[in-house]
């Protein structure tokens, strides 16, 4: 049985690195393609393969050319792919989780905003947001910070003209067609609906971080009062 | 507070001051940048006239005006830029080990030539290390002696192993010191979406001057001149690997360096030569940089040698 992914490419992406396209298209096979693409190539050929770093539609190789120069590796990745190509990863295996938010008042300062913008009530837009399951394109720009998409047509907005200085860690955001919740304060442009009290990013935990590319998200709403209860039991 | 026996206090932190070693390296799929050294030529040289092992950690100072007191005897080794160090008052030119005693107070100027300066110390500084590093990154609030990615601060100690005997000082021969002034030829690697931007955009890229922006910093090495027409493409953001050479709409290239973000979506003409990186991480803002294209093989071979050099 073959998986259903587009054709890929290789680009050298300098002299440690290769990057494997697989198309240019936001496609929702690949998150959990590429995901077990990544642990076939950490596990089966780890003593070539350094590092793999997947994002929407591609997947990068970190690789030591004193070991294995760019023609062998790619050999290399084309017989990886095959192989994954054979497991056809399933949708089925993907982990499901959901994630707590409290949305509105003084979590949430741009939720009036999207309402105002999309025409919808403030409730229609916690319900379209938290209603939609959503998947872990990519993590990265801030260590646990994770792209979620797609988010429903009827919420889709451009970013805020002008950044904010700081947003709050936890702060759950959209823009475009994507959501995603900031792991720590850091200037950013994206509209704030709500608050979520995970920790998105600890170094002393095993796994650092609750999501990885290729899981399912649903967002749940709380109140602020279960705060400290959802705290507790976590 | 617990006073820790033996390192260095610091008494001015200067423009700022950063722990590093070689980085953080197999988290980026997290979104956990590499960090490290800008120079790592430089920092690999402290290490080697201390014959400390590479994944020693160094100080990488930027710029200058950083004080320290020796609160311990160590053999020390500054290399990179020259930041006008003195010892108790006297001068110190880099490249080489001594030793310094218990109250020498180290006090960095201001950049005579180079940019960052790299102190070693024998056995590196003992600093807790976080994901496997203790290369300070800011915008990950991780590594450093706080442990939270912050710069040196005024009164920090810098723990050293006490050491009992004195080392044989050394000094670089001349000929493997580098050269920073004057302008700066960067070999850029074509990979990524070189193929997306026009034959005219390429040949206007590898032609004309830029400029080192002073916005530049340790996520990128910005660079000003005649706008590169950038091709009008939407990409999904992509993994960045070091030296990786950006073209935003605004048609000014920047170059992605150690704490670079994980992922980007702006066009990219492919890759520097991170020899070239290093060399451009001593380069103050308004140097004159030139781009030149190099063949994969080549820079391989040139990076194989430097890594084969100190045992990399």
């Amino acid at each position: 049985m073959r998986v259903n992914r587009p054709p890929y490419s290789f680009e050298i992406a300098g002299v440690n690195a290769l990057l494997i396209r697989f198309g240019d298209q936001l496609n929702p096979n690949l998150p959990v393609y590429l995901q077990a693409l990544r642990q076939h190539l950490l596990t089966q050929y780890g003593h070539i393969v350094a590092q793999a770093v997947p994002a929407y539609t591609t997947l990068l190789v970190d690789y030591d050319p004193r070991q294995c120069r760019m023609y062998d590796l790619q050999q290399l990745l084309e017989r990886a792919i095959t192989e994954v190509d054979d497991i056809a990863p399933q949708p089925e295996s993907q982990r499901s989780i959901d994630i707590p938010v409290v949305y509105g008042g003084q979590h949430g300062p741009d939720l009036a905003y999207v309402a105002e913008q999309t025409g919808l009530s403030e409730e229609d837009v916690i319900q379209a947001h938290s209603s939609a399951e959503y998947l872990v394109y990519a993590l990265g720009f801030a260590p646990g910070f994770s792209y979620l998409g797609t988010l429903p047509a009827e919420l889709q907005l451009p970013r805020r003209a002008t950044p904010r200085q700081q947003v709050p860690a936890g702060s759950v955001a959209i823009a475009g067609q994507q959501t995603a919740v900031y792991p720590q304060a850091s200037p950013g442009g994206w509209h704030i609906l709500g608050y979520s009290p995970i920790r998105w990013f600890d170094p002393d935990s095993e796994p650092m971080t609750p999501l990885q590319v290729g899981d399912r998200v649903r967002f749940v709403a709380i109140a602020e009062n279960d705060i400290a209860a959802w705290k507790a039991a976590h | 507070m617990k006073e820790i026996a033996t390192g260095f206090r610091v008494l001015k932190k200067g423009f700022f001051a950063l722990v590093q070693d070689p980085g953080r390296f197999g988290y980026e799929h997290i979104g956990v940048t590499h960090g490290g050294p800008m120079d790592a030529l430089a920092a690999n040289w402290a290490n080697r006239l201390l014959d400390n092992p590479a994944s020693a950690s160094v100080l990488e100072i930027t710029a200058g005006g950083l004080e320290l007191e020796a609160r311990t005897n160590c053999m020390i080794a500054l290399t990179g830029g020259d930041l006008n160090l003195t010892i108790n008052g006297r001068p110190q030119v880099p490249w080489r080990s001594v030793w310094v005693c218990v109250g020498d107070k180290l006090k960095f100027g201001y950049p005579r030539l180079g940019f960052r300066a790299y102190l070693g110390v024998k056995g590196g500084f003992q600093v807790k290390p976080q994901l496997s590093s203790c290369a300070t990154v800011p915008r990950d609030q991780l590594g450093g002696v706080h442990g939270n990615g912050e710069p040196l601060h005024e009164g920090d100690m810098l723990p050293v192993a006490m050491q009992h005997e004195e080392g044989i000082a050394r000094q670089l021969p001349q000929r493997f010191m580098p050269d920073y002034s004057g302008a700066l030829t960067i070999h850029i690697i074509p990979g990524y979406q070189q193929q997306k931007f026009s034959r005219s955009a390429w040949q206007q890229l590898l032609t004309q001057p830029f400029e080192l922006d002073k916005r530049s910093d340790r996520m990128g090495a910005r660079m000003q001149g005649e706008a590169i027409t950038s091709p009008a493409i939407e990409l999904l953001s992509e993994p960045l690997s070091y030296g990786a050479v950006q073209i935003p709409p605004d048609g000014q290239p920047i170059v992605m360096l150690n704490d670079r973000q994980t992922l980007g979506g702006y066009p990219k003409v492919g890759n520097i030569l991170p020899l070239d990186g290093f060399a451009l991480a001593q380069r103050q803002p308004g140097t004159r940089i030139y781009f030149k294209p190099i063949g994969l093989t080549t820079a391989q071979q040139q990076m194989r040698r430097y890594l084969r050099f100190f045992g990399l």
